[in-house]
């Protein structure tokens, strides 16, 4: 891919602070500040061009000024089968060393494989490295068969990341989705366990979800997705704390990016939201 | 810069801050928007559109220099013609925004057509935002879907002589309204607030395909946080001058101003 060059890396979170119009012209981030993007992915192979794809993210990320990408591959056939859900990982484990230093993974499962599902998670976790689970619509959040997942995240200490729409009008495919109010019902049972509620820019109704948060203090909410409406991260972080937001894109990143930069938001807050509060998840895994 | 594609006013669904013309100045003046094209809000779920655009006019005429307005017709429903004299010799607009999702027609109705080559007639621009709010955040008493692209294509050959702004979509690049040669008048430009410009970069997908004096800026404000778009603009790979026209050349042209 052609590089572009002519756009120096932090251009673009480097000037937060003045395009959010918060009164300074002091870039928002330091060249010490780490921005991390908890939500996004790499290419399944299914696709042909997965390999230019998952490079022209990275150089996205480059020229955003991101420097860490915390990604899953996700089977596109649901459910997915230990088959799948092990060959995404693996995908996922070769990733993160063509990008060593840049992408980290999270292991995907179905937790209706359980016996596999938790081998899987140990394996990935323990010995590859893997810096959290990753669950999607194959079961709501609340379901007991997700109940041995949390609990062996609590052990490992690594954060579960669930995929979470609240839309009236849901699309047919996704029968089983969970929303911010199945979140919340599992955070109350596992107050303990780092949950991170998916992409509140793209998951519907995002006021219903922050509201659905508000009592449920031990979930994580991430700031990714496609749009842009004017607000959220200002009420997410008013009803939330800017301590449960996490900076996220999930393919968007122009967007994401855009939605931090307008938010309006002190220096402090947005820090911690690019990337203070998902290093501090990081760095309580069990294993480092 | 030039943004074609805000809005003054209330939303039915959603609680919209910067939606006064002050509030809207002062962030334009952050974000250092010279001018901005605005229609009503509220305009898109009254019965009557032409309240919406009376209340405009009240809003905009001190701020006539920056606010350029856009009326809200809707041409099924009784006197769009008077509506269109008024908005267009009283409250001097320079074009008008179709809804025609929220208001129940079909572009190629007849009624709309005509309605179209009115404002044709008075050198009228003609927007079509595809969507007002992404269909995840949909209320429940309203699925709206988006304005189908095969439609809108079927418009540009039925209106060769309109000029339109295609607002607030993306996927045009995989619908005969993005490909190259693709048999339709050169009359329609396209708004960059819901398009990218990175991994599959739409943006220059059709700055290639149709030519760079189509796309233009657009933000969606106040619905719509403006920096996502300056943002796309920054990392498009295109030389600075083509920049320069999508920020204002191409809107200046078409609005003629």
């Amino acid at each position: 891919m052609k590089r572009q060059g002519t756009v120096p890396r932090r251009a673009f979170l480097g000037s937060l602070a003045l395009a959010g119009g918060i009164g300074s012209a002091r870039p928002l981030i330091g060249s010490s500040a780490k921005v991390i993007d908890a939500h996004d992915h790499l290419q399944h192979r299914s696709r042909h061009d997965w390999q230019e794809a998952d490079r022209k993210l990275i150089d996205a990320a480059d020229k955003l000024g991101i420097d860490q990408l915390c990604c899953s591959i996700l089977p596109p056939q649901r459910p997915a089968t230990p088959e799948s859900f092990r060959e995404c990982n693996q995908w996922m484990a070769e990733g993160m060393r063509r990008f060593p230093g840049r992408v980290h993974g999270y292991c995907f499962v179905n937790p209706g494989y359980g016996k596999e599902a938790l081998e899987e998670i140990r394996r990935r976790v323990e010995q590859g490295g893997f810096i959290g689970v990753k669950l999607y619509n194959d079961y709501r959040a609340s379901e007991p068969v997700v109940f041995p997942i949390v609990e062996l995240a609590i052990q490992l200490r690594v954060p579960v990341l669930h995929h979470a729409n609240h839309s009236i009008w849901l699309p047919a495919p996704q029968p089983r989705i969970s929303d911010g109010g199945h979140l919340a019902e599992l955070a109350r049972r596992y107050p303990e366990a780092m949950l991170i509620c998916a992409h509140i820019s793209g998951g519907g109704d995002w006021e219903w979800t922050i509201k659905a948060l508000r009592n449920a203090p031990s979930v994580f909410l991430d700031t990714s997705g496609s749009a842009v409406d004017d607000g959220v991260i200002e009420m997410a972080a008013a009803v939330l704390g800017p301590e449960r937001l996490l900076f996220g894109c999930d393919l968007s990143l122009t967007a994401s990016v855009g939605r931090m930069r307008g938010a309006e938001l002190s220096e402090q807050d947005k820090t911690k939201i690019l990337g203070a509060n998902m290093q501090r998840i990081l760095s309580r895994r069990s294993i480092q | 810069m030039i943004d074609v594609s805000a809005h003054l006013g209330h939303f039915a669904f959603l609680r919209l801050r910067n939606n006064t013309a002050s509030k809207l100045l002062a962030l334009m003046d952050r974000k250092r928007i010279d001018k901005a094209v605005v229609a009503s809000a509220a305009a898109i779920t009254y019965r009557n559109a032409q309240a919406g655009n009376e209340d405009l006019a009240a809003e905009v005429r001190p701020h006539r220099d920056r606010l350029i307005s856009f009326a809200v017709l809707n041409p099924v429903y009784a006197g769009w013609e008077d509506d269109l004299k008024i908005c267009h010799e009283e409250f001097g607009i320079k074009g008008m925004r179709l809804y025609p999702r929220w208001h129940n027609y079909r572009l190629t109705d007849p009624r709309c057509l005509e309605l179209i080559h009115a404002a044709a007639q008075r050198g009228l621009v003609v927007s079509i935002p595809i969507r007002v709010e992404d269909r995840r955040h949909g209320s429940w008493l309203a699925d709206i879907p988006d304005v189908g692209y095969e439609e809108i294509a079927a418009l540009m050959r039925a209106a060769p002589k309109a000029k339109f702004i295609l607002a607030n979509g993306s996927g045009f690049v995989g619908s005969p309204l993005g490909r190259k040669n693709n048999g339709l008048p050169p009359n329609y430009v396209i708004d960059i607030s819901l398009l990218r410009s990175e991994l599959d970069n739409e943006i220059g997908q059709l700055l290639a395909n149709l030519g760079e004096d189509r796309v233009v800026l657009g933000t969606g404000m106040p619905f719509h946080y403006p920096d996502p778009a300056f943002v796309k603009l920054e990392l498009l790979d295109v030389a600075e001058a083509v920049k320069e026209k999508i920020r204002h050349g191409n809107a200046a042209r078409l609005l003629g101003i």
